[in-house]
């Protein structure tokens, strides 16, 4: 899951102050999970608008707005009204949202903050364990990314500032390396502790993205 | 055993007072007798250590050709450059003659007063024994010639206090790095992976920042004779007083 927080109602105001007829459009997927883009938030989003002097056009949630194919399917339904649209705030990651505003060709505004890569602990605890870094290498640290987990996102750590078995930044927790040690003498892994990882290819970030 | 003492390039101090500090606290430092003339001595005087301010390579130039010949070692972080901040580096030390580079991770931010600051970490130490020694990003005119392959002494800081930095100290070996430097943070490394460090024939150091040194640095250096060290590296934060000067 994408991790999103809500952003502060002020700045979605602000964003909104040249428009007076909004539509509201959340995400059924991950901002639904973590309560920033599900029906009722997108509730909450419609009578905020109200109560500030907004005309809202529609309400939707769309089941993955960051997939071309469903956003084209399900915003059929609100097709009549976004032509009344001046404007919509979405309830999604930031994936979401430059989707959104692409396809309709009108003023998207961002109603969530985009954190993270997400592993849900409990609705509210969430945690970062993949950076989406291009080429895995859990195969080769016992199956924790040491990239996303340590602080200094290190390939070959420990760093120098670890004492015993914790973090030099988060003194109360363990390094990560320790855990990737103690995965791979589990697993029967020993061959992989002397892998050298070589500095990684930021070149292949570029590939990914489109303008 | 050798004493050698550790200092950030300067804020905005005058470099040349600066300099002129340095060769006195040198001078200082002989005069304690702490340095066991008979060791090797085979490491620099000083390390400079790239900070704000003036440029640690210039001074490492200037303290070489123009102040009494001091030989010095270039201290960088990860944390601080990337690849191309440290091939750039890497091309200057090696046209101005300064064979000696010691390099560490780095402190993260969050522990600085930059805590908001985005460190680099884009090579890690691991890879700079990659591309001094083995080649790694070669560009025409780098710095790995294949005629001097050894050209750079590569001191690494590695901490000694878990069985994972033993691995991590394997990996160096055969990345090519050429001494060990133990950070000390308080409490006493872990012998056998000295031991296991010293069985291959490397030089290990101990990195010391001087707050930790409670009573006096004779006493210091004697609690730690037990490790065969090849020398300790003392972190100053001021080149006029500091813990040599209070001796």
């Amino acid at each position: 899951m994408f991790l999103t927080e809500k952003k502060d109602i002020k700045e979605i105001d602000e964003a909104l102050k040249k428009y007076k007829k909004i539509g509201v459009i959340g995400c059924a997927s991950c901002a639904s999970v973590c309560l920033t883009g599900g029906s009722k938030e997108v509730r909450d989003m419609e009578k905020h608008l109200e109560a500030s002097g907004k005309e809202v056009t529609f309400t939707i949630s769309i089941d993955e707005p960051c997939d071309k194919r469903v956003l084209k399917e399900d915003i059929r339904f609100v097709e009549d009204e976004m032509e009344d649209t001046e404007a919509v705030v979405v309830l999604s990651c930031g994936t979401g949202v430059q989707t959104i505003g692409e396809f309709i060709g009108k003023k998207a505004v961002a109603g969530t903050d985009s954190k993270y890569i997400a592993q849900t602990e409990h609705i509210g605890e969430y945690n970062a364990l993949c950076g989406g870094c291009d080429e895995c290498r859990l195969n080769f640290t016992g199956g924790v990314c040491t990239i996303t987990l340590c602080p200094k996102g290190l390939l070959n750590g420990p760093c120098e500032g670890h004492i015993g078995i914790n973090c030099e930044v988060y003194e109360d927790k363990e390094c990560v390396f320790m855990k990737s040690y103690e995965l791979m003498t589990k697993y029967s892994e020993e061959e992989n502790f002397n892998k050298i990882f070589n500095p990684r290819d930021y070149g292949l970030s570029l590939k990914r993205t489109k303008i | 055993m050798q004493i050698i003492p550790q200092i950030e390039t300067p804020v905005g101090e005058n470099y040349i007072t600066f300099e002129e500090n340095l060769i006195k606290l040198l001078g200082t430092i002989e005069k304690t007798g702490l340095n066991n003339q008979n060791a090797g001595r085979d490491f620099p005087d000083i390390i400079i250590e790239q900070n704000f301010g003036v440029n640690g390579l210039l001074l490492c130039k200037d303290l070489k050709d123009r102040l009494g010949n001091i030989n010095t070692a270039y201290a960088f972080t990860m944390r601080d450059k990337n690849r191309i901040s440290i091939l750039s580096d890497l091309i200057t030390l090696k046209q101005i003659g300064v064979k000696d580079i010691v390099v560490s991770e780095g402190v993260h931010p969050l522990k600085t007063v930059f805590n908001s600051a985005k460190p680099v970490y884009d090579v890690d130490i691991l890879g700079i024994g990659l591309i001094l020694k083995r080649g790694f990003m070669n560009y025409p005119g780098g710095i790995a010639d294949k005629d001097e392959p050894d050209f750079f002494n590569l001191g690494v800081v590695v901490s000694a206090s878990a069985p994972v930095d033993g691995l991590k100290a394997k990996k160096l070996i055969n990345a090519g790095a050429d001494r060990f430097i133990i950070n000390y943070t308080g409490k006493n490394p872990d012998e056998d992976i000295i031991k296991y460090i010293k069985s291959e024939k490397k030089e290990i150091f101990l990195y010391v920042k001087e707050s930790y040194i409670e009573d006096s640095l004779k006493d210091f250096i004697r609690a730690n004779e037990r490790l065969n060290l090849d020398g300790i590296i003392i972190k100053i934060t001021d080149e006029k007083a500091n813990v040599f000067t209070r001796q």
